[in-house]
């Protein structure tokens, strides 16, 4: 039963939240129409996640079989399923949690939770499908949801959610065409009837129905060369969406991949799509991972909108994970598997600080913040906890999963990869500084000086996220237990895991060693510190600059440029990518042939009329000719 | 290792450091001295410096970043110091290997990015922008080189590279068996240690000692500690990855010499680069060696 109300819960929000729209429209009393939609919200997230948490026993055992217009469809949990609803029912609940404050009550959100439940529903049927149709019907089910959900943000966020509809509708076809191979070939859409016929298959045709079902995946994962759509999407949807998708909805194409390459049919396809030098899947996807990490990472460092340059990270973090699970060895499945629940915890935490500061200044732009560590200094350390996490810096999460991916490509024998992926930090770093030095950092502008720090509705998610990114940090094996169980249920070698990080089979880790160290050398450093004379604290004008007065008229922001020798050495490149330039000649290409076929529908009914004659006539000739 | 050796080490191995920094500190003032015809000054003047600095009664700060990140600086590379092995004392090596170190060796160039860009000022930005890129430009040759020899030797543990340098000789020392690496990381080391021609951080003729700029009394001495500590540490490195490690002090003090002479020679004779020819020179000379050098490991494996 357990899987059925995972899957109804969501729906029965969304479509009491339309039905509540539609009978008490929110223009009539805008703060009842608010509070019922909050209490719904929380409630029903706090009920999903709670019962996610519950069928964990439900894993691997049970199957249920929903009718839909007479086809039956499969819903079954896996624990690479599980795994997946667990994180998504989670930070859908902290984001709601942060929603309740975060998002203003000026009615331009009017559907916000009604969407969030449609595009939560959307995502555990894809988690839960467990036939290729139902995953196809489900899949395409999330797409349009995300469409609608980026919608929620006004005319620019409108336009942006076309362009991802492009793409999500060009996955679909591939999707779709996967799906008619497999039942063309196979005769059926059962994962373990479609497993059973690819062992028997030649390589090449296993090669064509996974290239099929996987370049999708990519599209959704936002992996390079596809990975256009999801800046512009992202960076104009509500700051609290922006987290929600960046955290976990890109991530579904990574449970994609993992689950077709690995589980999915029931045995390792990876293996099979891997045999032939020439055609080798693996190699090609550590390749598009390679490009993943560093292409957006370093497209990221001369962004001037904060959100912006977050959705960049966002899709090269993606990197990390195609490659990690492509490299298809214990330890890198498990970081790649890692990094995609320490990216979801960041990245939340990166964006709801950003929103934090939306929420007082009204802006996101770096040439217009600054100095704020003194006006928010929650925000900041949000902000701080979040990109030590997302540069993949000790003591915080993100560091396991990276140290993971690096060891698997080394002793893999991948070290180019390794070093793409190191490349991809220090641009992390590198744009991260950026970040955090024209929001906090800098000189405060006049205009911001009377600002305070955002509510304790903000503050506790932002300070419970923080908790979550150090924590697991220190103790990993709470994660990678879960993911050791993943791995086993894959068919892998599962990794050899302590609490505290990796045991010394695997190559030893010790984040708790680590921390101690950390906080003991702090300590000493404090004492050093302490010896020296008092300090005094002063403003921020009373500054050396070589003779020149400082003061308010000086406005300092570094934004623009901050990386100048970068630029002299990567400019050319980044700022008129091939990859754009061609997207928008198809897009020109697109649009004046549409214009001319637009020019058919005159509006006139004899023009229609003689079409009508005129494809008759067609037909009738093909049919003679078949004769 | 007996328990209380290891809290004697503890306690010991930072200030050893320390000493030794400063006597390297000291040593490159007075080559430098006789290189120009000077006589130079003391050689622990370094650790008056510190003395002095760490003395002053004005200590001025922007904020409490600026503080928190001073303790970042000095606190990141003490804990960096102990996973880095030196003879007698691995202890703490084996719960951590290179890819640990690199990475804890970030954690220091965060934190004094923090406190400068908190001090909002110009030069001390623009020191920072190029500290930052500085980083990009010898961390990807120095990790390259690390990865090749990871890769030849399947282990990414410090300590077990050092027992097959131990163990197989001067012929497997990472410089001989790979000469291609250990160049390549030599001259990464070179600009690791912020010395000419790739001093273009501090750059005290252009922007005003860049990120030492607001910098004064127990802070900037506290960054002088850092330094101090941060010279022998980054050394050991490479004498542990290419240098065959030690297997006593009296090995490791010689090697830790010799290697920091033929740097600070490299460094008398030349100017500053540009940030962005620093940065290139990093990727265009150093990174091919390396990558070639890999190349090379990644065809006699298979």
């Amino acid at each position: 039963m357990s899987i059925t109300t995972l899957l109804l819960l969501p729906l029965a929000g969304f479509l009491g939240g339309i039905a509540l729209a539609a009978l008490a429209p929110a223009s009539k009393s805008p703060r009842a129409s608010g509070a019922i939609q909050k209490f719904v919200a929380v409630a029903g997230f706090a009920l999903l996640f709670v019962e996610a948490l519950a069928t964990r026993s439900a894993a691997d055992a049970s199957r249920v079989e929903l009718w839909l217009f007479g086809f039956p469809l499969h819903f079954a949990m896996t624990q690479l399923s599980w795994y997946f609803i667990a994180m998504v029912t989670g930070i859908t609940l902290v984001t709601v949690l942060f929603s309740l404050q975060g998002l203003r009550d000026d009615g331009k959100y009017p559907l916000y939770y009604v969407w969030l439940f449609a595009k939560t529903f959307g995502m555990l049927g894809v988690l839960l499908a467990n036939d290729l149709l139902s995953f196809f019907i489900m899949w395409e089910v999330m797409s349009w949801c995300t469409y609608f959900l980026l919608q929620q943000g006004g005319e620019r966020a409108k336009r942006a959610a076309g362009g991802y509809l492009v793409y999500a509708v060009v996955a679909g076809m591939l999707l779709f065409a996967g799906l008619m191979y497999v039942l063309f070939h196979v005769g059926s859409v059962e994962f373990d009837a479609i497993g059973k016929a690819f062992a028997g298959f030649s390589a090449g045709s296993v090669i064509a129905a996974l290239v099929l079902i996987l370049i999708p995946m990519l599209i959704e994962a936002a992996a390079y060369p596809a990975h256009w759509w999801l800046p512009s999407a992202y960076a104009n949807a509500e700051t609290g969406i922006s987290a929600y998708l960046a955290a976990i909805s890109t991530r579904i194409g990574i449970y994609g991949m993992t689950f077709f390459l690995f589980a999915g049919f029931g045995l390792s396809v990876i293996n099979i799509a891997s045999a032939n030098k020439f055609a080798n899947v693996q190699e090609v996807l550590m390749v598009i991972g390679a490009f993943t990490m560093v292409v957006p990472t370093f497209t990221a460092l001369f962004q001037h909108d904060a959100k912006e340059l977050m959705t960049w990270h966002s899709i090269g973090q993606g990197g990390y994970m195609i490659v990690g699970i492509a490299s298809s060895t214990t330890l890198g499945v498990a970081g790649g598997l890692f990094h995609v629940f320490n990216h979801m915890t960041y990245v939340s935490l990166i964006l709801f600080s950003i929103a934090a500061v939306e929420y007082r200044t009204g802006t996101t732009n770096l040439n217009k913040l600054g100095g704020l560590i003194k006006r928010q200094p929650i925000a900041y350390l949000g902000l701080l906890f979040g990109i030590i996490g997302l540069a993949g810096i000790p003591p915080m999460n993100g560091f396991v999963s990276k140290w993971l991916i690096y060891r698997a490509l080394i002793l893999s024998g991948h070290p180019f990869i390794a070093l793409s992926a190191f490349i991809a930090t220090l641009g992390t770093i590198l744009s991260v500084y950026k970040l955090i030095h024209n929001m906090f950092l800098g000189q405060l502008p006049e205009r911001y000086n009377d600002i305070k720090e955002v509510g304790w509705g903000m503050r506790l998610p932002i300070i419970f996220m923080m908790a979550v990114v150090w924590l697991t940090g220190i103790f990993p094996g709470t994660i990678l237990g879960v993911i050791a169980g993943i791995q086993k249920s894959l068919g892998l070698e599962a990794l050899q895991y302590t609490t505290y990080g990796v045991a010394q089979g695997a190559g030893q880790l010790n984040m708790l060693v680590i921390n101690i160290i950390f906080i003991a050398a702090l300590l000493v450093s404090w004492l050093i510190y302490l010896a020296g004379g008092k300090r005094k604290h002063i403003g921020q004008y009373d500054n050396y600059a070589a003779g020149h007065f400082l003061d308010a008229s000086i406005p300092y922001n570094y934004n623009y440029d901050f990386y100048a020798g970068m630029d002299h050495i990567f400019g050319p490149a980044l700022h008129k990518p091939p990859v754009k330039r061609l997207e928008q000649s198809i897009g020109a290409v697109v649009l004046n042939a549409s214009e001319y076929l637009r020019r058919l529908f005159t509006g006139n009914v004899t023009t229609y009329a003689a079409y009508v004659v005129a494809a008759a006539v067609v037909v009738l000739l093909a049919l003679g000719g078949g004769r | 290792m007996s328990v209380l050796s290891l809290i004697v080490w503890i306690i010991a191995y930072p200030l050893i450091t320390f000493a030794i920094g400063v006597l390297l500190g000291g040593y490159e003032r007075k080559f430098a001295a006789r290189v120009e015809r000077r006589i130079g000054p003391s050689w622990i003047q370094p650790f008056y410096d510190v003395v002095k600095l760490m003395t002053k009664k004005t200590n001025i700060s922007h904020g409490y970043m600026h503080d928190v990140a001073i303790l970042m600086l000095l606190g990141g590379t003490v804990l960096t110091l102990y996973f880095v092995p030196v003879p007698g004392f691995g202890y703490f090596a084996q719960y951590g290997d290179f890819l640990v170190i690199s990475y804890l060796l970030l954690i220091p160039s965060l934190g004094m990015a923090l406190g400068v860009g908190e001090t909002a000022n110009p030069n001390g930005s623009i020191g920072i922008s190029r500290a930052l890129q500085m980083l990009a430009g010898y961390e990807v040759p120095f990790i390259l080189t690390f990865i090749g020899v990871a890769m030849k030797n399947q282990t990414t543990s410090m300590l077990d590279l050092i027992k097959i340098q131990q163990a197989g000789g001067i012929a497997t020392w990472g410089l001989v068996a790979h000469p291609l690496l250990g160049v390549a990381a030599l001259i990464a080391l070179q600009g690791m240690l912020n010395e000419k021609p790739f001093e273009v951080i501090i750059a005290p003729h252009e922007i005003a000692t860049g990120p030492m700029t607001e910098m004064a009394g127990k802070y900037l001495g506290i960054m002088f500690i850092q330094h101090l500590i941060a010279v022998p540490l980054e050394l050991t490195l490479y004498i542990n990855l290419f240098l065959g490690g030690a297997a006593n002090w009296l090995e490791y003090i010689v090697k830790l010499f010799v290697l920091w002479t033929g740097l600070i020679s490299v460094s008398m004779v030349f100017g500053r680069f540009r940030i962005d020819s620093a940065v290139k020179f990093m990727w265009k000379i150093s990174l091919p060696l390396a990558a070639l050098g890999v190349v090379g490991i990644m065809l006699n494996i298979a």
